[in-house]
């Protein structure tokens, strides 16, 4: 089985319609055409970058904060977990975590792995790989679950004096991390993957010149 | 599987442009912008940094770095960065982070202290830093000095918060004047200050406390203002009930301050004056008038007299106004200048220019000037009660008029000595003594019982039976007078009378018969004896009328309605037994019966019968002794009539007359005198000529 590129054929990804090289728009359905995104990788780090970077503050600064009569309490992400887990909800402070740490760090090793795996060959199969990069496209959406708990909370309990409780500054960083990844999930050329596979066929073994090895201009030449 | 017979054309590779740019996405200018936009917060952020400034503080309660906030004016201007030692761990370094905007104000004016919630009895303060924990506030003047970086912290806030609040002073206690640190300062009752730390004067002998009076009320003390202490409360138990009366709950418990600006033309306080605390109004009030303030001319005075009562402070007064008080007293011997060892006493005077009223500069000098010109003219120094209970002495300076010569010596060292003059002590005490002594040894006891006897025996004597009795037995003895006079005895008298001259007319009718010489002698010697009896009857009259003259002159002070009446009653009795018809009849009778008797003489020389003339002249000798025995009765009944009267006299003294009655009584008496000269003269005819009972002429 060949692909559309070892065919010499553009497909267009929306609407699935190959065509000759050198065609820039889709006949059928108009869209920008072309045989891999060039820059996809360096798009990927960029808004990776970007993510990592939005991420670390929303993890220092407070993510909410109380103010009650008596108190003004503001707490992180993970601190709040923490302290939930010391009052016994464990059940919320475990989906706090899973919410806010591990899908987001996770999301950051996969398409860092991702990255890797396309530039330097892959370490696992394609299919896994494929796998991994629907799950990180389908799952970035759910991390602003956090972002939207305080939005609600902000918009609910405002109370004056008595109670109030606003956003901290990590619920913005923390927002444009999820942004900034899906932003990079997104950018990232699935079919990249496939180009660097090693998907045994015994029907047709892998072509060479196509190494792991081999640049991305190199591969999307 | 290959499609061989279609093989495209290989697609159209594009060359690769030459420009490194081109291999370089266009999306990395969004993490670029982002770090710009990071790096150019991060420099704002350390470009806006205000400065670091580190204040000392001995303890580091409520502080934590990073937390607590500096306020000014209740604003944060600064955030506590950091809380270290100094060297030796001696005291806590704060180090806090300016905000720009105030750095440049932060100059050496500025104090810094920590507040903490704190519970006194003037209210609760500080009480948001309960929750918030505690903060750390500022102040500062509002002219910008440069930045000045190393404070020391105030233990507490200062008075005075900003420096157009209102007037600082100092206060010092007066004798029994308790300060307290935080008590409130009270006008009118509003809380217009606030005491502050208080401390001991540098001389150690008062207590001294810093104040404030705020803003606006600062306006009300000026240098004539007094202050005085409202600690504490008053009980007062009386007619209209108990009363406790203090200021408020906050002096009642740590005391209080007010003040009264109780004389005009004060000036101005400067700011940081010290003032007094007098210990309650009225000593605030006297210190306007003592003037504790300003200079003092001090004088000696020697009193003669060495009298315990003068002490130390007493007040020195001049024509009543307090000028000054005793500053000492000591004795003093001096033989050369006294002539004698007596101890004097030596009482030195503080005299207050001020108070002399002098025109111009009130100094010693013009004081003792003032004071030297009016010894000349007689003013003395001497001794005087102050109060006439307490015996408390003081210090007057008096003119006396008509002083021998003096001045004001000057002792040199001792000072000037103004002269003194005799004193005027009234010990009342030992006065007031001895009238009580002397009333004490009144027999009080004594008179009270001899007037209540006596009264008792006066009660006993009107309600006696003999005073009761008396008008009755005056009446009883009256009409036993009546019965006597009225009696039958008497009565018959007249008629006896001429029953005898009838007789004694037939008997000298039977003498002239038988001319028996010696028989008409005896008859008339015996005639002539009645007539003496009558006579010597008739002599008790004038005795009688005196008495009744002296009863008259008795009645005449004496009277009482009834007794007066009854006088009267007896009197009128009298006058009618003297002009009732038998006794008017009497001369008439006895010239009838001398008529008769002429007729029996006239009969007897008719008829001539010398036995009938003889039995006639011995009836005749009998008439006549009846008529003596009947002149023998008139002194007796006379007698009676004296003697009644007497006793009329007797009881009647001791009344009081009246006028009318009086008149009455003597009228009454000048009848029965008559009725006595009508019965003397009677008596006296028949005396001198007692034939006429014979005769008839």
């Amino acid at each position: 089985m060949k692909t559309a590129r070892e065919m010499d054929l553009i497909g267009c990804k929306r609407c699935t319609r190959v065509s000759p090289p050198g065609t820039g728009v889709c006949p059928r359905c108009g869209g920008k055409i072309n045989s891999r995104d060039p820059k996809s990788l360096q798009k990927v780090m960029a808004w990776w970058v970007l993510g990592l970077a939005c991420y670390i503050p929303g993890n220092l600064y407070p993510m909410l904060e109380t103010k009650t009569l008596v108190s003004s309490d503001s707490s992180t992400i993970v601190g709040g977990a923490v302290e939930l887990a010391h009052h016994g909800a464990w059940g919320v402070a475990f989906i706090i975590l899973l919410a806010s740490v591990v899908i987001p760090v996770g999301k950051f090793v996969i398409i860092l792995g991702l990255v890797i795996g396309v530039h330097r060959g892959p370490q696992v199969s394609d299919d896994l790989r494929q796998k991994l990069y629907e799950v990180v496209e389908y799952i970035g959406r759910w991390s602003m679950v956090d972002v939207f708990v305080v939005a609600v909370l902000s918009s609910l309990v405002q109370l004056q004096t008595l109670v109030n409780i606003s956003p901290g500054r990590a619920s913005i960083f923390f927002a444009l991390s999820v942004v900034f990844t899906m932003l990079s999930a997104q950018s990232f050329d699935s079919r990249l993957i496939w180009d660097t596979g090693r998907t045994p066929d015994p029907a047709d073994p892998q072509p060479e010149g196509t190494g792991p090895a081999g640049t991305e201009k190199e591969r999307t030449a | 599987m290959t499609q061989t017979n279609s093989a495209p054309p290989p697609p159209p590779v594009k060359p690769a442009k030459k420009s490194p740019f081109r291999r370089i996405s266009i999306i990395w200018l969004v993490p670029l912008i982002a770090l710009v936009a990071v790096l150019g917060v991060a420099v704002k952020t350390y470009l806006d940094q205000g400065p670091l400034i580190k204040i000392s503080f001995d303890n580091a309660t409520g502080i934590s770095a990073g937390s607590t906030e500096l306020h000014y004016r209740d604003v944060t201007v600064g955030v506590v960065e950091d809380v270290g030692f100094s060297d030796g761990l001696e005291s806590v370094i704060v180090s806090v982070r300016l905000h720009n905007d105030v750095a440049e104000y932060v100059d050496d004016t500025a104090q810094f202290w920590v507040v903490r919630p704190e519970v006194t009895a003037q209210g609760v303060s500080g009480l948001a830093t309960v929750l918030s924990g505690v903060f750390i506030e500022g102040i500062w003047d509002s002219a910008p000095g440069g930045l000045v970086e190393k404070f020391t912290g105030l233990a507490d806030a200062p008075l005075q918060r900003l420096n157009d609040e209102g007037v600082l002073l100092t206060l010092r206690a007066g004798s029994d004047v308790s300060l307290t640190e935080g008590a409130p300062i009270v006008y009118q009752g509003l809380n217009v200050g606030k005491i502050g730390k208080t401390s001991i004067s540098q001389d150690g002998t008062t207590a001294e406390a810093q104040a404030i009076i705020f803003s606006p009320h600062d306006r009300l003390v000026d240098t004539a203002t007094r202050f005085w202490d409202t600690s504490g409360f008053s009980f007062t138990l009386g007619a209209g009930g108990a009363a406790l009366d203090f200021t408020s709950i906050a002096s009642l418990i740590s005391g209080g301050v007010t003040f009264g600006t109780l004389v005009s033309g004060g000036e101005p306080l400067e700011p940081g004056a010290t003032i007094t605390v007098y210990a309650d109004e009225a000593t605030a009030r006297a210190s306007v008038f003592s003037g504790d303030e300003g200079e003092t001319l001090n004088l000696s005075a020697v009193f003669e007299e060495n009298i315990a009562g003068l002490s130390v402070g007493a007040p020195v007064e001049l024509g009543g106004l307090n000028i000054g008080r005793v500053n000492s007293l000591n004795g003093l011997v001096d033989a050369d200048r006294f002539g004698d060892n007596r101890v004097r006493l030596v009482a030195t005077l503080s005299i207050r220019p001020g108070k002399l009223g002098i025109e111009g500069d009130q100094t010693e000098e013009t004081a003792l000037e003032f004071l030297s010109g009016r010894v000349r003219d007689g003013l003395r120094a001497r001794l005087a009660t102050t109060s006439i209970l307490t015996g408390g002495l003081k210090v007057e300076l008096i003119e006396v008029p008509g002083a021998p010569p003096a001045e004001i010596e000057d002792l040199g060292d001792a000072g000037p000595r103004i002269p003194t003059t005799a004193s005027e002590v009234s010990d009342v005490s030992a006065t007031a003594e001895g009238v009580f002594q002397r009333i004490n040894d009144l027999p009080v006891e004594e008179i009270m019982t001899q007037a209540i006897n006596l009264l008792g025996n006066i009660n006993a004597l009107i309600t006696s039976e003999g005073v009761r009795s008396a008008p009755e037995n005056l009446n009883g003895l009256l009409a036993d007078a009546r019965g006597v006079v009225n009696s039958e005895g008497v009565r018959a008298l007249p008629g006896q009378m001429n029953e005898a001259i009838d007789q004694l007319a037939t008997l000298i009718e039977g003498f002239n018969e038988a001319a028996l010489s010696e028989r008409l002698g005896k008859a008339l010697d015996d005639a002539a004896d009645a007539a003496k009896g009558v006579n010597s009857a008739v002599e008790g009259v004038p005795d009688l009328i005196a008495r009744i003259e002296g009863v008259a002159a008795n009645i005449e002070e004496v009277a009482i309605d009834k007794m007066a009446d009854q006088v009267t009653e007896l009197l009128t009795t009298v006058d009618s037994f003297l002009n009732q018809q038998s006794t008017r009849a009497l001369p008439e009778s006895l010239s009838g019966a001398l008529d008769e008797l002429g007729a029996v003489l006239v009969q007897l020389r008719e008829a001539g019968v010398v036995e009938t003339a003889k039995d006639t002249l011995n009836s005749a000798s009998n008439a006549a002794d009846t008529f003596a025995d009947a002149s023998r009765d008139l002194p007796r009944l006379i007698e009676q009539a004296r003697l009644v009267l007497s006793q009329a006299g007797t009881t009647i003294e001791g009344y009081q007359a009246n006028n009318g009655l009086g008149r009455d009584a003597r009228t009454a008496l000048r009848e029965v005198e008559r009725a006595a000269q009508a019965v003397s003269s009677l008596a006296r005819a028949i005396e001198r000529n007692p034939n006429s009972l014979l005769t008839g002429r």
